[in-house]
């Protein structure tokens, strides 16, 4: 199954999650937002200005900026 | 978690066994316990459709923000001017009530005088928070932090700090405290440390004075607008110097969740409103009504030798603006200036009155006589409105500092490096342009 980051996500793509870069107390805070292995994450949108991100997991809408997005890797499709 | 991905350090290797293993109990329970329909369309999904598209993310935001600012300042200016006349009526009536003028003139100057400077923020702080509390409650300052966060980035600052830096134009106090909502640290403090720089709405009566004596009509409306760009590039310059220096780091993550969006409760925005606006009676109140008093006690005393606080040339205050004369010469100010500049850390707008004073004439005429004066050039009196938007905003500004950062030290720091980037902004105005042939 392809590989993507989580910053690299089209409009309306939904993945899976298989990990999160190691990096201390944002990967910690990532995962108490529920970004746990096996989450399923959907793209909503981007800002009007194109950063943060916009995604809707575990029926809930939570807002990351792409660089802490792109901590997150998921299989897609 | 997969092993090449941990780092090895058996602290994460817990936590995100725990992370998972909670997230696995919720998904099994939900999936026995919860029958999940089609997902439609909410309240939210259509709101957020139109507040955070593209094209209109932006100028609503921006609309929201001037609601906001009109609803605040529009209602409570009336209501300020309401209690600074009612207080200056009721020092009036105990000046004349009580025969010992020393007395009467503490009570009136020193006790009324105090409230009144206390209580003058008590319709724009509450307004404000009542105002921010409805965003809030909403759901849409979520929104707003998400629309913003990109710009507020490139200076350095986080998206939350947006609306507190806006409030600024119209109050620095509440400004401040509107900062609270920042979470990162280093976030925060940059954020209250560059506020003040905001011109706030007391410093507009000085500059009108100024601008308007030595500018004329036709161009006095073109120096207040550069004095204002100049507060905001100022305002952006120390944001990125703080964050490369003092504060060193990345602005605090963006890890933000939308809430559904919801009809405010009146009682709970009410209680918001408190919340927040007491802690400015208790606790800067305090520091502001003792600094009031001293500067009463300053400007009324020697008692003979001012009769009574009537004569402010021969008072410690005028002492102590004789003293400071030569810091500002060179800037082509007199002690006069300094006295005033002195008086206007009680708020700014007291500079404009503190003049009438020492002048001897009313506010309406203060203009002419400045001119007539000439004690100020086009050049002096550019770089003296230049002062007087970046030196120590006031008072209540610095013990709200105070207060928020719950450290002397920063309040002392803010105060000092405004101080000093009023003396080196003021005198590269008055050194470039005396260069450029200005006078």
């Amino acid at each position: 199954m392809p590989e993507k980051r989580l910053n690299q996500m089209e409009r309306g793509e939904r993945g899976r999650v298989i990990g999160i870069s190691p990096c201390g107390s944002l990967r910690r805070r990532l995962m108490d937002m529920g970004i746990v292995r096996g989450a399923e994450i959907e793209m909503v949108r981007r800002a009007p200005l194109g950063d943060p991100v916009e995604f809707i997991l575990r029926g809930y809408n939570l807002t990351l900026r792409g660089g802490e997005a792109a901590n997150v890797l998921l299989e897609v499709g | 978690m997969d092993a090449d991905r941990v780092d090895g350090s058996s602290v994460e290797d817990m936590a995100s066994a725990i992370a998972e293993g909670r997230y696995q109990a919720i998904g099994e329970i939900l999936e026995a316990a919860v029958v999940r329909g089609e997902r439609r369309w909410t309240y939210t999904d259509i709101f957020d459709h139109v507040f955070l598209s593209r094209s209109l993310g932006i100028p609503i935001f921006l609309t929201l923000l001037w609601a906001v600012f009109a609803f605040t300042f529009a209602l409570s200016e009336p209501l300020m001017i309401i209690i600074e006349e009612v207080f200056g009526a009721l020092g009036g009536i105990a000046g004349a009530g009580i025969s010992n003028p020393q007395v009467a003139s503490f009570v009136a100057g020193g006790v009324f005088g105090g409230l009144g400077s206390v209580l003058v923020f008590v319709p724009p702080i509450f307004l404000l928070f009542f105002a921010l509390s409805i965003l809030e409650d909403s759901g849409y300052m979520a929104r707003a932090a998400f629309v913003m966060d990109r710009l507020m980035q490139s200076l350095g600052l986080h998206g939350r700090s947006f609306i507190p830096m806006m409030v600024g134009f119209g109050c620095s106090v509440p400004a401040i405290m509107a900062a609270r909502s920042i979470e990162g640290e280093k976030d925060r403090l940059i954020t209250t440390l560059v506020i003040p720089l905001i011109s706030c709405g007391a410093r507009l009566p000085v500059y009108i004075l100024i601008a308007g004596a030595i500018f004329g009509a036709r161009y006095a409306g073109t120096a207040i607008f550069s004095i204002y760009l100049l507060g905001v590039a100022l305002a952006i310059i120390m944001a990125l110097i703080f964050r490369r220096t003092l504060l060193k780091g990345e602005p605090s993550p963006f890890i933000l969740e939308l809430p559904a969006y919801a009809v405010p409760r009146a009682k709970t925005t009410v209680l918001h409103m408190w919340a927040r606006g007491k802690w400015f009676l208790i606790r800067a109140g305090t520091i502001i009504f003792g600094t009031v008093v001293i500067v009463w006690f300053l400007a009324a005393h020697p008692w003979e030798a001012t009769a009574g606080g009537e004569v402010i040339e021969n008072s410690y205050i005028a002492i102590i603006g004789h003293g400071l004369e030569p810091l500002v010469r060179p800037f082509g100010w007199d002690w006069m200036a300094a006295v005033a500049l002195l008086f206007g850390l009680l708020a700014k707008e007291v500079v404009v009155g503190t003049y009438g004073i020492l002048l001897g004439v009313e506010e309406g005429a203060l203009g002419e006589s400045l001119v007539a004066l000439g004690l100020f050039t086009p050049l002096t009196g550019f770089a003296f409105m230049a002062f007087v938007l970046i030196y120590v905003p006031c008072i209540a500004t610095i013990a709200t500092i105070f207060r928020e950062t719950n450290s002397y030290r920063w309040a002392a720091f803010a105060t000092a490096y405004l101080i000093i980037l009023a003396f080196v902004v003021s005198g590269l105005i008055i050194a470039i342009g005396g260069l450029l042939g200005f006078s």
